[in-house]
């Protein structure tokens, strides 16, 4: 029988949260993983579930995006992390240019918009 | 975390299918129909019917979320209407035979690529890749689950090239 080759892993580096995990151990979301009743649970993944296919929706789609101080900026629509602690976008217009790609906090985005046809 | 962002689960769904109207800080108001509210970030997904067949979605941070009003109820025509604006897309429908075979291929190739792969489930209808991938009919890149993110990657890679 042929030996299995190993597959090579790839040592990631630690995430913003420190815990590396992508996610903060003492956020509610990890809390609820630890006890929470099944009717809320299934709940939650159909809210995240439509949350997720809306964020595949946006993908590559123009957005306007909502910052702090009435700051409104357009780009293309990246992705998200699982977190949400940033968003990446392409093509970010600026007043000092279009900056190819970028990180927009999630903290300093208000609300974003875009057009589905 | 403010007050929206400590609701529960149960809480935010009694905002789906409902036109509301969020109060954002720094003044903002946005109104739409609740697609869902993501139960990470407590942000608000609302969708609003454009006049030439578009819609437009917004998203409003949950941490910049004050106050959500409901100002009318969704019909069940409505609700049908917002639960088909993120539904995946059909795929190409395969015959039972057509689906036997893919499987065998996947399988026979990806043993001649020294991955261990079991088929399992009722009928032995899903492939199971190193003991933590499954590949589910009709086989394709978006058909493999794992929660390993890493084995996902690199086995959608190699599904796709194989395809």
């Amino acid at each position: 029988m042929p030996v299995p080759v190993p597959v090579g892993v790839l040592r990631l580096p630690r995430g913003p949260e420190g815990s590396s995990r992508g996610f903060s151990p003492t956020s509610p979301r990890f809390q609820a993983l630890l006890g929470e009743p099944a009717a809320a649970q299934g709940l939650r993944a159909a809210l995240r579930e439509r949350y997720l296919r809306g964020l595949g929706a946006a993908r590559g789609r123009p957005a306007r995006f909502c910052l702090r101080a009435g700051v409104c900026v357009e780009a293309v629509f990246g992705a998200a992390d699982v977190g949400a602690v940033a968003f990446q976008v392409d093509a970010l217009r600026t007043p000092l240019g279009v900056q190819a790609a970028a990180l927009l906090r999630c903290t300093d985005v208000l609300a974003y918009s875009f057009l589905l046809d | 975390m403010n007050d929206w962002q400590r609701k529960s689960p149960l809480d935010w769904e009694k905002y789906v299918n409902k036109m509301v109207k969020v109060a954002a800080i720094e003044k903002h108001e946005y109104e739409g129909w609740v697609l869902t509210v993501d139960p990470v970030s407590a942000s608000v997904v609302l969708a609003t019917f454009l006049e030439n067949e578009k819609v437009s979605i917004s998203v409003v941070l949950g941490h910049a979320v004050q106050e959500v009003e409901i100002l009318k109820e969704g019909d069940d025509e409505m609700k049908q209407r917002l639960s088909c604006i993120f539904a995946p897309e059909e795929g190409k429908a395969y015959s039972p035979e057509e689906l036997e075979k893919r499987k065998n291929d996947l399988k026979t190739w990806l043993e001649t690529n020294h991955i261990p792969v079991t088929e399992q489930g009722e009928s032995g209808r899903t492939l199971c890749v190193v003991g933590v991938l499954t590949i589910d009919p009709p086989y394709g890149p978006e058909e493999c689950s794992s929660s390993n993110e890493i084995i996902l990657s690199r086995i959608q890679g190699l599904i796709q090239g194989y395809l």
